[in-house]
């Protein structure tokens, strides 16, 4: 039944995106706990950024085909990780520049 | 209520899996196993996200 095929093959793509996603899940859920406190070691959280981009960018690049329910979620979370990419590269870039604005007066 | 006896049960149908879909719920109990658990997956993955994009924005913001 080609219909089943279709699914199941999906089922397997969609498997695929939330791996990547968990993934860049927990490298940015670190490289944040570590931004977030203004003493936290920036160059530890660069690496943790950067692992999480890569796993982004692994998981965008899954080409999600066809229609239905399940094929529109894996696009709406490639879209959510789209975003996530953007915005985990514009603080990255912050981050490696030195520019992150500094709390403290000097 | 009128309002209420007035709206037609597709648009209140619409409305629930609108909100469901926000609270990362699926509403939809017919699904067989296994389809389920893909489609509750991919809700709670995008919950995560939405959580990520939160934390950066604050980043961001930050001043």
């Amino acid at each position: 039944k080609p219909e089943d095929r279709s699914c199941k093959e999906h089922d397997d793509i969609s498997e695929q995106i939330r791996n990547h996603h968990k993934q860049a899940f927990e490298y940015i859920s670190v490289a944040l706990k570590i931004d977030e406190d203004d003493k936290g070691p920036k160059e530890q959280a660069v690496q943790w950024y950067k692992k999480g981009i890569a796993e982004l960018e692994k998981g965008i690049a899954i080409e999600v085909t066809g229609n239905g329910e399940k094929a529109d979620k894996s696009r709406r979370l490639q879209d959510k990780m789209k975003t996530n990419l953007l915005m985990s590269k514009d603080r990255l870039d912050l981050l490696v520049t030195g520019a992150v604005p500094k709390k403290r007066e000097t | 209520n009128t309002t209420t006896l007035t709206t037609p049960q597709s648009e209140v149908d619409l409305l629930m899996h609108e909100m469901a879909d926000e609270a990362g719920l699926d509403l939809n109990m017919e699904l067989p196993q296994g389809q389920t658990g893909s489609v509750v997956g991919a809700s709670v993955a995008s919950t995560e996200q939405d959580e990520l994009s939160q934390r950066l924005a604050r980043l961001r913001d930050q001043v």
